[in-house]
């Protein structure tokens, strides 16, 4: 079998592989929708202003949706590459998920995006605005897929178990199984979100700065960005609560790691821990007394916490990375909401593009949805471990038969390349930030300008 | 018989990545032979097509997985790192592509880049093509080879090879798609490529019995029949594009270089077919259950009609000789003075700190019920709670809207212009 070495480093691989790809569909699946929205208020309106914000949002898109392409790819493949046995097990049903997510939603995003990208100018611009809805689209049922696949590994049914390998029964079971039912929505928030955080910042960021040239389109997008946070972030916390709570039920050592207790007696909310996972105990624990109870719904206080002590040793998972990844997401999360509710009572004010210090604020958010979404994720995985499909199939049985140097040199070379696309992802975006978009000529719009453009 | 749909749809993805992304891999590599002003165009001319192309490889992969799920994990832990290097080649294809298309400076570095990586790409794919063809050591289904058992000399020689057909691939598409090539040049490239095509398909089909651990049936009348078919209708493709090449109409070497990769995809079929990893793994030893047979060629199957016409929509967008867009100045916005509110009176330090604990307080109480902390005292107080407090916010958004739009918010502001 498999040196626990090769297990250790494929693990690595794959966290690593999938964080990178996933902040780049956190950005892009928000951003599409967003594309489509104002290239199809640019069509109706004839408003010049859609279309300067679709051009400058576009040329972030546009690298962004290529590398979630390739970085995607990679995944696709590593499956088989460094989890043979996982592949062969379960190919029979993620393998069919994967396969509908990639015929149904991936050839609609990539048919489609050429046209968008490159068809200003070229094509009507009716068909722009088909094309940007059909990318829109694309990428919302590209989630939708992708949460069924890995949400049947973190509480598979419909299946029978026939000489290791998955077979499926009930097809209805597997792609909507109950685990999908809270975490899509949650998901599909958490894109929609990060995407409005980003554009939110960035919008501020001119409004800081001051930019004339980008006064009108930052004031509409800031505008757009705290209006979808307003609605979503209070029903995203509803939504988010429901999928802690079906964890608990479905999934109880997830649970027990990211609430960060190891006996079952806490009736308070940790804050803060340093768990020593030998002697089963913290070494240090920062608590808010009573708070457990009352976000379990018992306002008197004293209902207690499960600990992981309850599962055995070797069904537990890492309580570091499920603690803080949780704790990542749900702080940025109480921010977020904090955030936009400030924003509400702005726009009330009708203080929202003239408050100095909420705009700064702004600023600093503008990663705040991704860092949440990576959090998120990471307690899922790592919270779901020992087991790759929950309960049936441990991580350590489901890797190839590959060596150690052979694994540690793609990891090696996975690192040295995602840090320097990071690196060059992120001076493209302060780039392109800084240079503005494309500069609007003023004076009296012509009247016939919305005629034209319906004709 | 469910399972040889799914190793024709296998066969197809590849098939068609191969003819797609070929020519995009061929037109990389050409550009390491062009001008900075070629290079560019060359680079445009992939960037409308490339994410579409590399679909194809990807649903190779995964139905692949999905439908012969026992081939997937022997083959894929067998050729670990030409793979790899193959998917940060594809990555970084696509980094230097967009980045030389959308960045401002740098455009050498990113150009060259682009190409290179296409170069890389397509040797890696020769190295898995010639590894998976010498068969991979498996017992019951499990690779149990070493890390470098895909580097022999016949794995490097299928790169040499698909490195010349993606070449030949890239020549054709660009003839159809640029005025840039002169007529005799065209021809010249062409041609020289076409008979390294058909001299390395026929070193490569020569050797394949010594590398092929498995015995080929060719002394099966239908199977012979078949592949001789095969190999004709290649012949007659190359024969079309020899004359094809530099010559009008355009489009014609293109259609005959991907009729002559298709065939000679289709003639490796019918030589191995039922083995899907040789020596001996059969499609039948390979394939998922039935459930899952059915269900994958059922939805790819009915998926891909509407994947093959709005694939060709996108294409017939942009068929014809390659333009620059033109893209128009953006029209004029208004311009309006746009009234900065008044700051608000200020209403005394004890009313200011009185509003805002009273503010922090009801957010405080709003984030408690959005997560139903009162849903134990009764369960409707969550979703509704919810459902008011998400109506709001869509309502001030609206309201605030319309009076930030009245107010000019969202038009030039005419005032800061004349002072700025």
């Amino acid at each position: 079998m498999a040196s626990s070495t090769v297990v250790e480093l494929s693990r690595w691989q794959f966290a690593i592989t999938a964080i990178f790809h996933m902040t780049f569909p956190a950005l892009t699946v928000g951003l599409s929708v967003l594309l489509a929205v104002v290239y199809t208020a640019y069509v109706r309106t004839g408003n010049p202003l859609y279309l300067q914000i679709f051009r400058f949002w576009k040329k972030i898109f546009a690298v962004g949706f290529g590398l979630g392409v390739v970085a995607g790819t990679v995944m696709t493949f590593e499956f088989g590459l460094n989890w043979g046995t996982y592949a062969h097990a379960v190919g029979p049903v993620i393998g069919v998920t994967i396969g509908m997510e990639v015929i149904t939603a991936f050839f609609l995003e990539a048919g489609f995006i050429g046209l968008m990208l490159y068809g200003d100018g070229r094509i009507r611009p009716r068909t722009m605005a088909l094309a940007s809805w059909m990318v829109a689209f694309g990428t919302l049922l590209s989630t939708t897929w992708i949460l069924s696949a890995n949400s049947w590994m973190q509480d598979p049914v419909g299946y029978r178990k026939t000489d290791g390998q998955f077979h499926a029964t009930d097809w209805a079971d597997i792609l909507l199984n109950p685990a999908f039912a809270h975490r899509f929505p949650h998901m599909l928030l958490a894109v929609l979100i990060s995407a409005a955080w980003f554009v939110g910042g960035i919008s501020a960021w001119y409004l800081v700065k001051n930019r004339v040239h980008a006064q009108p389109m930052a004031r509409r997008c800031l505008s757009i960005a705290l209006g979808v946070l307003g609605v979503l972030m209070p029903i995203q916390l509803y939504v988010g609560d429901g999928t802690a709570v079906f964890m608990g039920q479905h999934q109880l050592p997830k649970l027990e790691a990211f609430e960060g207790n190891w006996k079952s007696d806490n009736n308070g909310y940790n804050l803060l821990v340093v768990p020593d996972t030998d002697k089963g105990e913290n070494l240090l624990h920062v608590e808010v007394p009573y708070l457990g109870s009352v976000i379990a719904q018992d306002l008197s206080g004293k209902t207690t916490t499960p600990g992981l002590l309850q599962t055995p040793p070797d069904e537990r998972p890492n309580m570091w990375t499920t603690f803080y990844g949780f704790r990542a997401m749900y702080f940025t999360a109480l921010l977020m909401f904090g955030t936009a509710f400030a924003g509400v009572v702005l726009r009330l004010r009708r203080r929202l593009f003239d408050s100095p210090r909420f705009l700064k604020w702004m600023v600093w958010m503008t990663p705040a949805g991704i860092i949440a979404v990576t959090g998120g994720w990471i307690v899922a995985e790592t919270g779901r471990q020992p087991w790759v499909v929950y309960g049936q199939l441990r991580t350590a049985d489901a890797v190839s038969h590959l060596s150690a140097p052979e694994v540690a040199t793609t990891l090696a070379g996975f690192v040295l390349l995602y840090v320097t696309l990071l690196a060059v992802w992120a001076r493209y975006i302060v780039r392109t930030v800084k240079a503005g978009p494309e500069a609007l000529p003023t004076g009296p719009a012509s009247p016939d300008v919305s005629e034209a453009l319906v004709a | 018989m469910l399972e040889y749909a799914a190793y024709a749809l296998v066969l197809f993805s590849i098939g068609m990545y191969v003819v797609l992304d070929g020519y995009d891999l061929g037109v990389g590599m050409l550009s390491l032979a062009a001008g900075p002003e070629r290079r560019r165009e060359y680079g445009e001319i992939v960037a409308t097509a490339w994410d579409a192309n590399e679909s194809w490889i990807i649903l190779a992969g995964v139905v692949l997985w999905a439908g012969l799920p026992g081939a997937y994990s022997v083959v894929l832990p067998a050729v670990y790192l030409p793979l790899i290097g193959m998917l940060i080649a594809v990555i970084l294809r696509g980094l230097g592509l967009e980045m030389h298309s959308a960045a401002g400076g740098y455009r050498r570095g990113w150009a060259l880049l682009f190409g290179g990586a296409s170069l890389a790409a397509a040797v890696c794919q020769g190295l898995v093509l010639g590894a998976v063809l010498s068969g991979p050591r498996q017992r019951g289904g499990i690779f149990t080879g070493g890390a470098f058992d895909w580097l022999t000399p016949y794995s490097a020689l299928c790169a040499l090879g698909l490195v010349v057909v993606y070449l030949l691939a890239g020549a054709a598409w660009l003839q159809d798609k640029t005025e840039g090539w002169s007529r005799p040049r065209a021809r010249r490239a062409g041609r020289s490529l076409l008979a390294a095509t058909a001299v390395v398909a026929v070193v490569l089909g020569l050797l394949l019995p010594g590398a092929d651990p498995q015995e080929t049936h060719l002394d099966e009348p239908v199977r012979a029949v078949l592949f001789w078919l095969a190999v004709a209708v290649a012949v007659a493709a190359g024969a079309v594009a020899w004359s094809g090449f530099g010559r009008a109409p355009d489009w014609r070497p293109f259609a005959a270089v991907a009729t002559l990769i298709t065939s000679g995809l289709l003639g490796l079929a019918v030589l191995t077919v039922p083995v899907v990893v040789p020596p001996g793994l059969t499609v039948h030893q390979v394939a998922s259950p039935h459930s899952s047979q059915l269900f994958l060629v059922l939805g790819v199957g009915l998926s891909m009609p509407f994947v093959l016409a709005y694939n060709v929509y996108a294409w017939r967008s942009f068929r014809g000789k390659y333009t620059d867009p033109v893209e128009q100045a953006l029209p004029p916005l208004r311009a309006v003075p746009r009234a900065v509110p008044a700051a608000p009176a200020d209403s005394g330090t004890a009313r200011t700190v009185l509003r805002r604990v009273l503010l922090v307080v009801l957010g405080i109480l709003a984030t408690a019920l959005s997560q139903d902390v009162f849903g134990g005292v009764s369960e409707w107080i969550g979703p509704l709670g919810v459902a008011v407090l998400a109506a709001a916010a869509l309502a001030a958004w609206i309201a605030g809207d319309r009076r930030d739009l009245r107010d000019g918010c969202f038009d030039v502001d005419a005032g800061a212009e004349s002072t700025s």
